[in-house]
């Protein structure tokens, strides 16, 4: 008797499948993709070599960066804004994982001629939140409750050379910085935050450890592409190439300088500020050869 | 034209799929096992396709992990199987103090010791990252042979510092055993006992060996809190400028505790073990590297580091406060490594190994589901 069921339901799905195939149009909007390239004085990132010197001077390698971006909008000729759905809000990097470097978009984006991107480098303080992510690798990006929680917006790891000429790592990470009681800098400009941990997390941090936290300080930032001039077609792919420009999180308008900053950052608000700062012209996106 | 082709097809395909049918009514299909993702874990599992986890597979791969005619061979004296080594009070590790292993350091049934010390066995169904201190078994894996948990099983018996077996001995001797094929006929639809389902089923039950519920689980999910001292080292734990252990070792955003990748962590300047990560990557820049392995139950995990040399936790948070060394290839995330390590105090010292403490899981190391059956399928 199921087997009856089956045969009529296979039947009947297969000469409605018949039926329609030759009806079949071009679908409404066009399909983007998005290839993702690190640089560093417009050539591909090497990773595990000396290769590179950045504007302060430092002999520097990278092993390896890992990083979100949130939040892409496209702007078309007259302006108009097209934003993607939730599931396609935000996106990890990763240079170790070649499947995080080619992004393919899955909703279809109306045809048309667009002249902009915008997009956030990490995560906004909505997105932001402890345990967003429970799966590899995008929950070993996260950022201690202590330290404000959520995730780090990115990690970007390497060596260099030291004024005693010995090779000393640096941990370039990005994320929620802390204001310290000890701290009197001026963050005015910024955006203070609640700290993003569970609340039964609250009230475990201990003064007789490391100072007392005042305050938090989301450091994600908005990333405006205004260079750009690309087309949607129905029914057609787009290709665009992000580029991280590695060596300018090292300058303008700050020269970082890791012999000042030394390998660890996630504490230093001040060194953080200072990388996101240089972030403005890290980016670059360009139709894809 | 193709059309008509079809519909004699979609017929036969209907008859057979009606024949199917009636023999799968003579062997019931085995009852899918429920693995129920503990807080702020990972959704995400390492279970094969080809081996899904049923009830019957985890129970018969109990009954095997348990018994010591692996090996192969059933004098007394010859026994040997997963167990012998991977004890359930010890995190399914041998032990510091195990009374034949000396010090924790195992050996297989001729008496050749294993090339690593032990790793743990659990969570192990979160593990898609490579298998062993140097990560040799992957899923990605050129070799078929050398992919997953169940080809670690394959290995175990066949080697010969483990169990020195033979699969087909071994497959000829549980055909023999009172019980057993008629378990292999539950789990996997035939009385015949196959080598390959004995992988599989070993596998399975080791997916299911998770520990959750620590005291550090519990506050987590809000159920108690730590004391004054292992909160101090909860945050030790997870900042750079404390002891700086998350970013390898996880922490509450990765209750993992491992990220399952591999470092070189300072431990020495010249490498020449020839089973390092970078024996598996060819990378220069990954000798000396191995798998961070998971802090859950790690008291009991000893001893410790790939080679064993750290027989105390103590030891250990002595290493990375003060004696860790700077090589070319030390890992970036070791940014301390000009001091020597993380420069700790003796009460900090105190503290993050409180924290530590937290990790262990009272209820995982006697949960009977995990620990040896009562008697084996031939009531022995």
């Amino acid at each position: 008797m199921l087997n009856k069921r089956y045969c009529i339901l296979s039947l009947s799905l297969f000469l409605l499948a018949a039926c329609t195939r030759d009806k079949s149009e071009p679908e409404s909007g066009g399909l983007l993709v998005l290839n993702i390239e690190h640089s560093v004085q417009q050539n591909p990132l090497v990773v595990d070599d000396f290769l590179y010197t950045n504007e302060a001077g430092n002999n520097y390698m990278v092993t390896e960066i890992q990083w979100f971006f949130s939040d892409m909008e496209l702007i078309d000729a007259s302006g108009n804004t097209f934003t993607f759905p939730e599931a396609e809000q935000v996106f990890y990097v990763d240079t170790d994982i070649e499947a995080t470097k080619e992004i393919k978009f899955k909703t279809r984006i109306p045809a048309g001629n667009y002249s902009g991107i915008r997009f956030i480098f990490g995560l906004n303080e909505q997105k932001n939140k402890s345990n967003r992510f429970v799966n590899p690798p995008e929950s070993f990006m996260f950022w201690p409750e202590y330290l404000g929680g959520g995730y780090h917006y990115m990690k970007l790891n390497g060596k260099w050379i030291n004024p005693d000429g010995l090779t000393e790592p640096f941990n370039f990470h990005l994320g929620i910085g802390q204001v310290y009681e000890t701290n009197n800098q001026n963050y005015a400009s910024y955006t203070f935050g609640e700290a993003n941990c569970y609340e039964h997390c609250e009230g475990y941090r201990p003064g007789s450890i490391l100072p007392s936290i005042k305050a938090f300080i989301h450091n994600y930032f908005q990333v405006n592409i205004d260079d750009i001039s690309f087309s949607v077609a129905d029914g057609k792919q787009t290709n665009l190439t992000l580029e991280m420009k590695v060596e300018n999180w090292f300058r303008n308008p700050h020269t970082y300088n890791h012999n000042q900053w030394g390998g660890s950052i996630m504490q230093q608000q001040d060194a953080m500020q200072m990388g996101c700062e240089n972030g403005h012209d890290v980016f670059q996106v360009k139709p894809s050869e | 034209m193709n059309r008509y082709f079809l519909f004699p097809g979609l017929i036969i395909i209907m008859l057979l799929s009606a024949c199917r049918d009636k023999k799968s009514a003579e062997v019931p299909e085995p009852t899918p096992y429920e693995i129920n993702i503990p807080f702020a874990f990972p959704s995400i599992l390492n279970i094969p396709e080809d081996n899904p986890m049923t009830e019957e597979g985890v129970q018969l791969g109990r009954y095997l992990f348990y018994d010591g005619r692996l090996s192969g061979r059933t004098h007394p004296d010859s026994l040997m199987t997963c167990a012998t080594c991977h004890i359930q009070a010890n995190n399914f590790e041998a032990g510091i103090d195990h009374p034949v292993f000396e010090g924790g350091i195992v050996h297989g049934i001729t008496g050749k010791t294993t090339h690593h010390v032990m790793l743990p066995l659990t969570n192990l169904v979160w593990n898609r990252s490579g298998y062993g201190w140097s990560g040799f078994i992957y899923p990605e894996n050129d070799q078929p042979f050398y992919r997953n948990l169940e080809d670690f099983v394959w290995l175990a018996v066949i080697a010969e510092d483990e169990l020195a077996g033979d699969t087909t001995r071994v497959k000829e001797l549980f055909q023999e055993i009172d019980g057993y094929p008629d378990l292999f006929l539950k789990a996997f639809g035939s009385s015949t006992v196959t080598f390959k389902n004995i992988q599989r089923a070993i596998a399975q039950f080791v997916r299911t060996l998770i520990s959750a519920n620590s005291r550090f689980d519990k506050y987590l999910r809000g159920e108690l809190q730590l004391t004054q001292s292992e909160l101090n080292g909860y945050v030790l734990f997870t900042t750079e400028e404390g002891a700086d252990c998350f970013h390898c070792h996880g922490g509450g955003g990765n209750p993992l505790f491992t990220t399952h990748l591999f470092y070189n962590n300072g431990k020495d300047t010249i490498f020449n073990d020839p089973l390092d990560r970078y024996s598996v990557t060819g990378n220069p820049m990954h000798r000396g590297a191995y798998k961070a392995p998971t802090l859950r139950n790690i008291a009991l995990s000893g001893p410790y580091m790939h080679d064993g040399r750290f027989a105390t936790l103590d030891e250990v948070i002595e290493f990375y406060s003060h004696h860790v060394k700077l090589s070319p290839q030390v890992d970036p995330l070791m940014h301390h490594v000009l001091r020597g390590g993380i420069q700790l105090t003796t009460q900090e010292k105190a503290d993050l190994k409180a924290f530590i403490l937290t990790l262990q899981d009272d209820e995982f190391l006697v949960n009977p589901d995990f620990g040896p059956p009562p008697l084996f399928p031939d009531q022995k």
